[in-house]
């Protein structure tokens, strides 16, 4: 008596690698944007700590300490691969959306009978998606164009008096949504933390994904706050380029600590928030 | 009228039609297998605890094999089983648990090693051996002296459905899904297929094949209280009734299983019992040793129940607003081995019951669990009065159940029979006896009659409802032909089914749309039901003896003098009662005569041969003692060419040799 | 020979019979269409019905089929919880209605088939052909080029390889899956959660010899792993509550790689 199974099917000389590659751009392009999303909220809300903390920041990412002087081209070239990454993910993204009015109908449908958190939230994604690729564009153009207009002044100038806040206001929530949605859904995707006891650690980064944007949307509230404070404050003086504290003594005061810098800059600026 | 041609027809698409299918399939015929419901949702599926097969990998299997299996099988059916089939079963079921090993089914593994085990309410270490390690493990389970059944956590059935599914997927098997055979098509001597309703589209269809094999399960369904899927109407048998022509064996031997969840009734695993549970009355007093001090809960199913309900009848029963019932505990077992061997059974206790086995007891009272009768075939799985007809599984009357088919005997059975009867209708295909000359005509009247006779539930004199008459049928045949029967309650049950049977003649099918038409279903199936409940009844009513799982208050012995044979019944076309008649069994060629089986009553009237027989057996076992068991076998009661050449080798087992090829 | 010993009887052991003296109405609104009757046209019917202790709605659409409407199509075999047969979307979500009791339910219930299947009639849904052509499709099966004699002792196996295989394999395919899917809902041809679990549970098996190529080639595309979106609906509909995002994941992952 012998087993007769089926023998093993022959394969196809060349397997096609198209959708496993999209779907890792797919997951590596959103993964980059997040990180770098958070690294920048980061970076911004440097203003939090002072005007010199973020004039420095914006210095540092001109090329300053490396290269001697600031190369706001920097910013420019960076700003495209940004871009670049968002154009590579919304396109990859866009295979997955309903590409016919009766999928979206049935899709629609679907998600209102089921009432289930985590289909939903795709929703959000799909809303904030859109909305990010457009804010996101205007915002990433305007960087690429006027590169060295990022400083405590020159940003919250923008911020304030250019009218610009309404749009970061918007971009806040969207970004932090979509990024905490997107970075959640990737880990279950790719089976990250799930451990022993699957069912019970998906409900664990279900609370973190929901703690890590809530911290970064009050975070960012308090840094578009310390902005928009700033350009109002400077709003007659709209267009001046701020000089750090540690300029502006430097003559006065030849020796000073990192330290002391940071901390005497905090206790004399105005803006500062704390 | 739609007629489709194939060599051979399965009707029935659980463990044994599949099995059979894949047999011939192999064999390089032509196949097609008829399933009222996609065939991975069969009620094989719900077999939970296991598979006997006698491989003795796990230590409390150690000395077992196909002797120790064929002994327990002969006992647990109370003599009433073909012994030549129940030996063609136990060499066949190692392989067949092999075979499916081998296909995909993840049985559970032994583990070097000790390991903590419940035995008898204590705790005991129980220790593998490092050669043991991998090979399949078992679990005890009722009326037998080993631990036997192979298992898959408690889902076996539902493994060993899907991989059997699964492969009759790779074979390329058509499986015709809701689709209802609604009478075979035949000429009084010869079977030459089945009409077929379309229980998606309603449309009646002609299947005309060389050889047609039921495999529709059992027939639990003709009671209130069942652990049987709603789909187990004995469809498959009733067609087989109908033809006038195939007798039915043993129909009054029907199976209750002492743990089905009270009042659902849903089985819980015999599993339950076998790895440690106990049973408890209303004072938590473990009962089972009253009655039974050997085997205890582990005694045979018929047994069991008879001891539940003879404790609830004293008053120990617990009460609730549903009835008495009686107490299962499986909490000594520990959380871990029920959230891991016992899981359907605690997903059944959470969802149904509202509790956690774990801390809880689970309500439980028997319930009817499986049909040892069916259509009576030969050991090749045909049946010997209507040509063609093969039956295998539940459905059949092998016949290796007798009156009482042991935990684990069943899942064997599908796999076993399927292996045998699947090579048995391939060997029919290939000789002359599988050619057919079927005129149209008999095919356009089976067809005719089919059509007339389903129309006929739509005449406006009519008024019955389907649904009720088949209540009135489950809730007679529950109060009067179940655990405890007798003269009284058998022939009250007979003349009401009778007047029940007039009843039904007055079905009315209130929907004439296009369709499934549920009415209808329940319409025709009804009248088939009734017929085969009277077979059930008459059948109890006639045997004046107890025996297995029939037990008459009034009679309440075995009596091997009188009644050592199997019923036959059949049903002429127009009669109100089906015919019985009696087939013996033959003491003087028994390998195991008749005796005590170890539990349960002890007294009986033997067969006046039986002594004799005894004292033959006796002076060949002597001549063997210590010498070669299958010489030994041999001499008392030669089989092996009952089997498919291809089966007949000896199975391998630790320190014994199997047959090579 | 008699055991004296008393086993405790816990006080919490009664049969769970809650609105006892509170039995409500229930008001069932119930999906009605029969594809196979040109005058059939899809609409809800609304039935009421006592409630009784302890009914599922297996008890609660029998006794609708007996007593009011004998036309209402249905599906149940097992009424256990393991078939699988009765998967359909109770007030919108996929689950097993012979295990919902309808005491956990409000008084209005709407019952509706399941989708992403064909329908056969109300609340009756054709899973069966689906889940053959999945089948099919994947290969879900174990192929092996061994030829091995049964007489002989079975291959050895890792008893804690056996439990993770079992694990996997206890799906029912019941559909709800599927029916909890968006992305099933939006692309018919999707293998959804079910044929790539079961694909998982193939790949788990040392006698399957199929390589990561061999299913990368059934299952590595945007009808199979690559096409999930990750809406997790599966993986908490799922009545067996089998771990399918992690199944889904380890696919991926394993696809990824062999690409």
């Amino acid at each position: 008596m012998q087993s007769a199974n089926k023998p093993i099917p022959v394969r196809s000389a060349h397997l096609n690698r198209w959708p496993a590659w999209m779907d890792m751009a797919q997951g590596a392009t959103g993964l980059i944007l997040v990180l770098f999303m958070w690294t920048h909220m980061f970076l911004v809300s440097s203003i939090l700590l002072g005007k010199d903390a973020m004039y420095f920041v914006a210095r540092l990412f001109e090329g300053e300490p490396m290269l001697g002087k600031p190369y706001p081209i920097l910013v420019s070239l960076f700003a495209v691969f940004i871009l670049t990454l968002i154009v590579v993910h919304a396109v990859l993204a866009l295979r997955k959306f309903p590409n016919s009015a009766s999928q979206y109908r049935t899709l629609h449908q679907h998600l209102g009978n089921l009432k289930h958190a985590d289909s939903s939230l795709w929703y959000v994604q799909v809303l904030t998606g859109f909305a990010l690729f457009f804010l996101a564009s205007v915002h990433l153009y305007q960087l690429i164009t006027h590169p060295a207009d990022i400083g405590p002044y020159a940003s919250s100038d923008r911020v304030w008096s250019g009218r610009v806040w309404p749009l970061y206001l918007i971009l806040l929530f969207v970004v932090e949504l979509h990024a905490g949605i997107g970075i959640y859904r990737l880990v279950i995707k790719w089976g990250l933390f799930l451990g022993d006891n699957a069912k019970r650690n998906r409900k664990i980064l279900h609370s973190i994904k929901w703690a890590l944007t809530i911290f970064f949307i009050v975070l960012g509230l308090f840094t578009l706050g310390a902005y928009m404070k700033i350009g109002a404050e400077h709003a007659d003086r709209v267009g001046e380029r701020y000089v750090p504290s540690y300029h502006q003594t430097e003559s006065n005061h030849q020796i000073q600590t990192d330290l002391q810098v940071e901390s005497d800059a905090d206790a004399e600026s105005p803006a500062s928030p704390h | 009228m739609k007629t489709i041609y194939t060599d051979a027809l399965v009707i029935g698409g659980g463990l044994a039609g599949l099995r059979v299918a894949i047999g011939i399939r192999r064999r390089g015929h032509d196949v097609v297998v008829l399933s009222l419901v996609p065939p991975k949702r069969s009620h094989s599926a719900a077999a939970q605890g296991g598979m006997q097969a006698s491989l003795g990998n796990s230590s409390m299997g150690q000395g077992d094999n196909e002797d120790v299996h064929f002994f327990d099988t002969v006992r647990g059916s109370d003599w009433g089983a073909d012994q030549d089939v129940v030996r063609m079963f136990v060499n066949t079921a190692p392989k067949a648990v092999r075979e499916l090993a081998a296909w995909g089914v993840p049985w559970n593994r032994v583990e070097r090693g000790d390991h903590q085990s419940v035995i008898d309410g204590k705790n005991v270490t129980l220790t593998e051996s490092e050669e043991a390690h991998g090979l399949i493990t078992a679990r005890n389970f009722g009326g037998t002296q080993k631990w036997r059944t192979s298992y898959v956590s408690d889902g076996t059935g539902h493994s060993m459905l899907y991989t059997m599914s699964n492969q009759a997927i790779a074979e390329d098997i058509p499986v015709h899904e809701r689709m209802e055979a609604v009478a075979l098509i035949h000429d009084g001597e010869r079977c030459s297929g089945a009409v077929v309703r379309n229980l998606k589209t309603g449309e009646l269809i002609n299947y005309v094949a060389k050889s047609t094999c039921i495999a529709t399960g059992g027939y639990g369904r003709l009671y209130r209280a069942t652990t049987n899927a709603v789909i187990n109407e004995g469809m498959g048998t009733a067609i087989a009734l109908e033809t006038g022509v195939a007798a039915l064996g043993n129909m009054e031997a029907v199976q209750f299983h002492p743990t089905a969840i009270f009042p659902a009734g849903i089985l819980v695993t015999e599993g339950c019992r076998g790895d440690g549970g106990l049973l408890l009355d209303v004072d938590g007093h473990r009962f089972m040793p009253d009655y039974e001090p050997g085997k205890k809960e582990l005694a045979s199913r018929d047994v069991v129940s008879r001891c539940m309900e003879t404790h609830i009848a004293s008053g120990k029963g617990v009460q609730s607003r549903f009835g008495e019932h009686l107490w299962l505990d499986i909490r000594l077992l520990g959380k871990k081995h029920i959230d891991t061997r016992l899981r359907e059974v605690k997903e059944i206790c959470n969802y149904f019951l509202g509790i956690e086995p774990a801390d809880s007891l689970i309500p439980v009272r028997p319930a009817q669990h499986y049909s040892m009768g069916g259509v009576r075939t030969d050991f090749r799985g045909e049946s010997p009065t209507l040509k063609g007809l093969f039956a295998a599984g539940e459905s059949a009357c092998w016949d290796m159940h007798g009156f009482n088919r042991l935990g684990g005997n069943s899942v064997a059975e599908t796999v076993v029979a399927g292996m045998i009867v699947g090579e048995y209708m391939s060997d029919f295909l290939e000789s002359s006896a599988g050619d057919i000359t079927v005129s149209s005509a008999l095919i356009r009247d089976a067809y005719n009659k089919q059509a007339k006779y389903m129309a006929g539930f739509g005449d406006r004199n009519r008024t019955e409802n389907p649904l009720h008459i088949m209540r009135e049928m489950q809730e007679l045949m529950s109060a009067n032909v179940a655990i405890f029967r007798n003269t009284e309650r058998l022939s009250s049950a007979v003349e009401k089914l009778q007047q029940l049977a007039i009843r039904a003649q007055k079905i009315s099918v209130r929907s004439s749309a296009r369709g499934a038409n549920p009415d209808l279903v329940a319409a025709y199936r009804v009248q088939k039901m009734i017929k085969l409940s009277l077979c059930v009844a008459q059948g109890a009513l006639q045997r004046e003896e107890s025996r297995g799982a029939h037990f008459r208050e009034d009679f309440p012995l075995r009596n091997d003098k009188d009644w050592l044979c199997r019923t036959l019944a059949t049903w002429s076309e127009g009669a109100t009662m089906p015919t019985l008649n009696y087939e013996p069994l033959h003491v003087n060629k028994m390998e195991l005569p008749p005796g005590w089986r170890g539990y349960g009553v002890e007294d009986r009237v033997d067969h006046p041969d039986t002594a004799a027989r005894q004292a033959e057996v006796d002076a060949v076992r002597a001549k063997f003692e210590g010498g070669d068991r299958f010489a030994a076998q041999e001499a008392l009661m030669p089989y092996s060419d009952k089997l498919p050449e291809k089966l007949r080798r000896r199975n391998a087992r630790l320190g014994e040799k199997g047959d090579t090829q | 020979m008699s055991q004296n010993t008393k086993h405790e009887v816990s006080s919490l052991n009664t049969i769970p019979v809650k609105n006892v003296d509170g039995l409500r109405r229930l008001t069932i609104n119930i999906f009605r269409h029969n594809p196979e009757d040109a005058n059939s046209v899809p609409h809800m019917d609304s039935f009421v019905i006592e409630e009784a202790d302890s009914m599922t709605l297996f008890i609660a659409l029998n006794e609708l089929r007996e007593n009011q409407d004998p036309t209402l199509q249905f599906d149940f075999v097992c009424r256990a919880g393991i078939c699988g047969s009765c998967a359909m979307l109770v007030n919108g979500r996929p689950t097993l209605a012979c295990r919902t009791l309808t005491k956990d339910l409000p008084e209005v219930i709407t019952l509706a088939p399941l989708p992403g299947f064909a329908l056969i009639g109300d609340l009756s849904v054709d899973t069966g052909v689906w889940m053959r052509g999945m089948s099919e499709r994947l290969q879900t099966w174990v192929h092996s080029q061994e030829e091995r004699d049964f007489c002989e002792m079975e291959e050895k196996m890792e008893p804690e390889l056996a439990d993770k295989i079992y694990e996997l394999e206890r799906c029912i395919e019941c559909g709800c899956c599927i029916a909890a899917c968006g992305t099933a809902q939006m692309r018919p041809d999707f293998v959804g959660a079910v044929g790539i679990n079961q694909l998982a549970r193939f790949r788990l098996d040392p006698r399957d010899e199929r390589t990561d190529a061999d299913f990368y080639e059934v299952v590595g595309d945007e009808n199979g792993v690559f096409g999930c979106m990750t809406l997790l609906g599966c993986d908490d509909m799922c009545p067996k509550s089998l771990p399918l995002a992690q199944q889904l994941a380890y696919m991926r992952r394993k696809m990824a790689l062999a690409s």
